[in-house]
């Protein structure tokens, strides 16, 4: 007994003594303290640093602006909805020059913090600060990063519409659909684009739209999947995050074909996944610290869209035909010069 | 009853027939050794990841070290993880006490918050004085409700408890997203994020260390409740014949079914008691730290529970420093990832480690028994 005692007590100090060895530690972190550099903190939401959407795309953006832009960076996973506030507290406590939150289940965390650190930037994707009540209340020092979906929904419209009015491949129907996750106003802003667009390359084109209700389960995304292509769809553009990925399955079982949304997904499914309509996080990003090296950093709403290359569409599967990738970029081009502006509001719900 | 002496004292941990503060802390002091090298070991193993994926395992450690405990912010926050970890704990221990293994951890826990928060927003315009009671109660009356599901199928119809509280923990996931998403309790206003109306100011659990203190701090009056909790737990089953029942049911339900001890109505009982500690945990994080119930805002906290419960020998002070332990790898993890650029998720490594070599504790105490076999060394500690 006394000698496994004395081992784990020989264990213990072994523990102890790498602590104290180590206790400058912050100092590992090497050149954020070298002061000349801003020093951007980036904390992600639960889904963690490889859900291939959101977070990886903000992370993409982080490792960009470390390596172009003379900054140091840091990234932090929470695990749970306790961690936010703590996350977003040490980076200000630490007195980083910019904290950004991955998205809006961060509002009320982003709002908590950036209030007790007045002098500390902070960014917040697909958000704004939110109070407890559930009110948004903008604050001086919190940038928030909006994304104009409804653009990014319209060219991959313009790409649908095209297709499905010449009869491409297997789009057979002239019938495309959409399946968003929640009717919430972010995911609803992509497929009213989406709608916009194909209401006005091609009117006798029929639309569908459906909701998994859910932005996980998989199956529930399939389900959509299986009665829309019943009723004659074979385009189908899915936002609705992993539950998604089941409506693109569905599409890809019955051969007919889908389109991403957020990421580029053409690697999900190769010849079914025709292009992706991208919200660029990594843009977003990139740009707000690249903001804070410039001294342009601007509080409230910031709209990442098409003219400053927020949003976009993905690669191109090679069904596609010319025409309609010549629609696209002409649709784009038209953004850009403000000669279309895509609605922001379903009208086939 | 005089024959039930025999089983309860051989039993582990129990020293004297009669139990004192002193034997529970000899009894802790009893069992640390399976406990410390466990931990010894998967932070070993944690650092051989480390030195694989070619980072400096020192490095990492000073940071977990650094992020938990390194300024007193850092301490309060470690405890604020800890809390729901400390309840969550109790209830997994004292099913393993009567011989159950509640699983059921998150689900129960996840009721309580939801059963608060309703009770939290419903009487929102209530007084604190009425209002806190109702919303403790409802969390462990939630919790109790869940938990004693569980211990009734078992009863009644002999249904294995491993397999309604891993059942009852996805139920419960589900009618938070109906409930969360676009459902009853949904706030009107949360702008996309599937969460409840907020609960009343006089449901909030007060933060109870001032700012003057400690900048920024959240530890919240929590911590009080989750320190009644294991009083109550000790008090329970080492000073009340109710707990003296259920220990004789965990050490062998047909002995103590001999001794005239009913166990079908002890399960009930006992599970209803740890899913009302589940429960409260779930109260807590709500009135303490939200405000309002987040869907999904609890990921693990059930599940480490059961490591936190095996490694606190499910012993109320063991259950506290297990508890102290994972909430310093949760807060420090972060800490870790952003200043080591170590994953986090060596954390959950290390949990798992610390798990396995539990488990696996036959193991190393066949291996500690050969080692202590040739010098006979004093059994006697205190």
């Amino acid at each position: 007994m006394k000698r496994l005692l004395a081992f784990s007590v020989l264990a213990a100090t072994i523990v102890a003594s790498c602590a104290t060895t180590g206790t400058p530690g912050p100092s590992a972190s090497g050149s954020a303290a070298t002061g000349a550099h801003p020093k951007v903190g980036l904390v992600t939401d639960v889904g963690g640093l490889n859900d291939k959407s959101f977070n990886s795309l903000a992370d993409k953006g982080r490792k960009d602006a470390a390596a172009q832009l003379f900054v140091d960076t840091s990234v932090t996973e929470s695990k749970q909805q306790a961690d936010y506030v703590p996350n977003l507290t040490k980076y200000a406590q630490d007195k980083y020059d910019l904290v950004i939150g991955v998205g809006f289940l961060m509002q009320n965390a982003v709002w908590k913090v950036a209030k007790q650190f007045p002098n500390v930037k902070f960014a917040i994707i697909d958000g704004a600060p939110q109070d407890d009540a559930g009110a948004t209340q903008n604050l001086p020092n919190v940038a928030n990063l909006f994304f104009k979906e409804q653009e990014a929904g319209y060219l991959v419209g313009v790409i649908a519409a095209t297709m499905a009015k010449n009869k491409v491949g297997a789009a057979t129907h002239n019938t495309v659909c959409s399946m968003g996750g929640l009717p919430i106003p972010p995911v609803d802003r992509f497929i009213a684009g989406y709608q916009d667009a194909v209401k006005t390359i091609s009117p006798d084109t029929k639309i569908l739209n459906g909701y998994s209700q859910d932005f996980v389960d998989q199956q529930k995304g399939k389900e959509v999947g299986l009665k829309h292509i019943a009723a004659g769809c074979d385009i189908l553009f899915q936002v609705a995050g992993g539950s998604g990925l089941g409506y693109i399955d569905a599409a890809k079982n019955a051969k007919v074909y889908a389109i991403g949304v957020d990421a580029d997904q053409s690697a999900v499914a190769p010849g079914t996944v025709i292009t992706s309509a991208l919200k660029k996080v990594d843009v977003a990003v990139f740009q707000t610290i690249r903001s804070i090296r410039l001294g342009t950093f601007k509080a409230g709403d910031n709209s990442f869209n098409a003219t400053n290359d927020g949003v976009g569409y993905g690669t191109l599967d090679k069904v596609v035909p010319a025409d309609a990738k010549a629609a696209a970029d002409k649709a784009l081009a038209d953004i850009k010069s403000g000669k279309i502006t895509p609605k922001d509001t379903v009208q086939v719900k | 009853m005089t024959q039930l002496q025999q089983p309860a004292t051989t039993g582990p941990g129990s020293e004297s027939p009669a139990p004192s503060v002193r034997q529970l802390t000899f009894q802790w002091a009893g069992g640390p050794a399976i406990p410390l090298l466990s931990v010894a070991i998967a932070l070993v193993l944690g650092a051989i990841f480390v030195l694989l994926s070619g980072k400096d395992p020192i490095a990492a450690y000073s940071a977990l070290i650094q992020g938990a405990f390194g300024t007193p912010y850092d301490i309060t926050e470690t405890i604020v993880s800890a809390i729901p970890l400390v309840l969550t704990g109790l209830s997994v221990a004292i099913a393993f006490r009567t011989g159950l293994f509640n699983i059921g951890a998150q689900g129960q826990l996840l009721v309580g918050a939801v059963c608060a928060g309703w009770a939290g927003s419903q009487f929102a315009g209530l007084p604190g004085v009425l209002l806190m009671p109702i919303v403790i109660l409802f969390g462990i009356g939630g919790g109790a409700f869940y938990g004693g599901i569980v211990g009734l199928l078992k009863a009644v119809r002999g249904v294995n408890e491993v397999i309604t509280t891993i059942m009852l923990n996805y139920t419960i996931v589900a009618v938070m997203h109906w409930l969360l998403q676009a459902g009853p309790m949904t706030a009107q206003n949360a702008l996309g994020t599937p969460a409840s109306t907020p609960i009343g100011a006089g449901a909030r659990l007060p933060v109870i260390v001032p700012n003057e203190l400690v900048l920024f701090s959240r530890l919240h009056a929590g911590v009080l409740l989750a320190a009644a909790a294991v009083v109550l737990f000790w008090f329970l089953l080492w000073r009340t014949p109710l707990g003296y029942q259920l220990r004789a049911v965990g050490l062998g339900s047909r002995a103590a079914a001999q001794a005239g001890i009913d166990p079908a109505r002890h399960m009930v009982l006992v599970m209803a008691i740890a899913g009302g500690f589940a429960g409260l945990g779930g109260m807590i994080e709500v009135s303490g730290l939200f405000g309002r119930v987040y869907d999904g805002f609890a990921s693990s906290y059930g599940f480490d529970a059961i490591a936190v419960a095996l490694l606190g020998k499910n012993s109320p002070v063991g259950v506290v420093l297990a508890a102290l332990l994972f909430g310093a790898f949760v807060h420090g993890g972060a800490y870790m990832q952003s200043h080591a650029a170590i994953s986090s998720n060596l954390v959950a490594i290390i949990q798992s480690f610390v798990l396995f070599v539990i488990a696996a504790e036959a193991l190393v105490r066949s291996l500690t028994r050969r080692r202590r076999r040739t010098p006979k060394p004093v059994e006697a500690i205190a």
